[in-house]
């Protein structure tokens, strides 16, 4: 049988050896760092369950406002929500963009509900995490995946009238979105 | 040393009046108008009052709507006044005197 410290220096020796050989392929230029090259199902697999662990703890104490249902938080996020999130996240009508075709892993679409285009949550307060998660996405955005942190350039406030937008989005038809995206001479351009 | 930290200062308060000033006009570039001449044509039974998609819509269209009236007031008094009465820089900034919002 061998002993302890046999065992040890084939653990330091293994250590060593995976060191040296993760650092060989990482310098040897042999991955494929292509987004059109898919990952392994383990890797995406993990580097999800990373994504959605690490969202799930660090979005779990944001307060949800009250009126996030409000007609007027609905108008001032579907604008923004036209202008920065349609042309990866898609709007009623249009089911593609050179945006979710060519990044990896694709955008969802965010015209589909919840759970057609992402991951449940738990059971009971399944809507109250989503809503959550929106959120801090958007503040935040997600490192090495083409989604931006809004949140150095947008107020809390803007964000989460974008959230709102997003609970209704999926019932809109192409000519409701129009009206209540169009900026047109209300906003923007008649400020005294 | 204070005169370093005074200049930093100035310096870092410009840059963060940038990193802040992302005003929804910046979005503004492809204004487009609401078509709100498609309410008409949507399916009335299936609306609701009381949903606020529809009430958004609603304010949406009576703020344009309302715009759109204040705007053509606007050019009407420009037209009614008339090149001739007085001259055009005058008038254009007793208008501005006028129209303040």
């Amino acid at each position: 049988m061998p002993s302890l410290s046999a065992f040890l220096k084939s653990l330091i020796l293994l250590t060593v050896f995976a060191f040296i050989g993760g650092g060989l392929f990482l310098y040897s230029g042999f991955y494929p760092i292509g987004a059109d090259t898919p990952h392994h199902p383990v890797t995406y697999w993990a580097l999800e369950t990373l994504r959605e662990r690490s969202i799930a703890r660090v979005a779990k104490n944001i307060d949800v406002p009250a009126d996030l249902d409000s007609s007027d938080r609905l108008l001032a996020g579907g604008a923004d929500y036209n202008d920065m999130c349609a042309g990866c996240h898609l709007k009623p009508g249009k089911l593609e963009s050179d945006f979710t075709i060519g990044l990896y892993p694709s955008p969802p679409n965010l015209n589909l509900p919840e759970d057609e285009h992402a991951h449940s949550h738990g059971p009971s307060d399944s809507n109250t995490n989503a809503i959550k998660r929106q959120f801090w996405i958007i503040k935040h955005g997600i490192k090495a995946s083409g989604m931006p942190a809004w949140g150095p350039t947008h107020s809390d406030e803007r964000i989460w009238n974008m959230v709102a937008f997003l609970q209704r989005l999926p019932t809109l038809s192409k000519d409701q979105y129009q009206i209540l995206t169009a900026r047109g001479d209300v906003e923007g351009t008649h400020e005294h | 040393m204070k005169t370093l930290l005074t200049h930093l200062s100035i310096v870092l308060i410009i840059l963060s009046g940038h990193a802040y000033a992302h005003d929804p006009s910046e979005h503004n570039e492809k204004k487009e108008n609401p078509k709100c001449e498609k309410m008409k044509s949507m399916d009335h039974s299936k609306m609701n009052s009381d949903d606020p998609v529809m009430q958004a819509m609603m304010k949406k269209c009576m703020m344009e709507k309302s715009m759109m009236e204040k705007s053509m007031h606007h050019d009407e008094n420009q037209s009614e006044a008339g090149p001739e009465e007085e001259p055009a820089e005058d008038k254009a900034e007793d208008e501005h005197a006028d129209h303040q919002h």
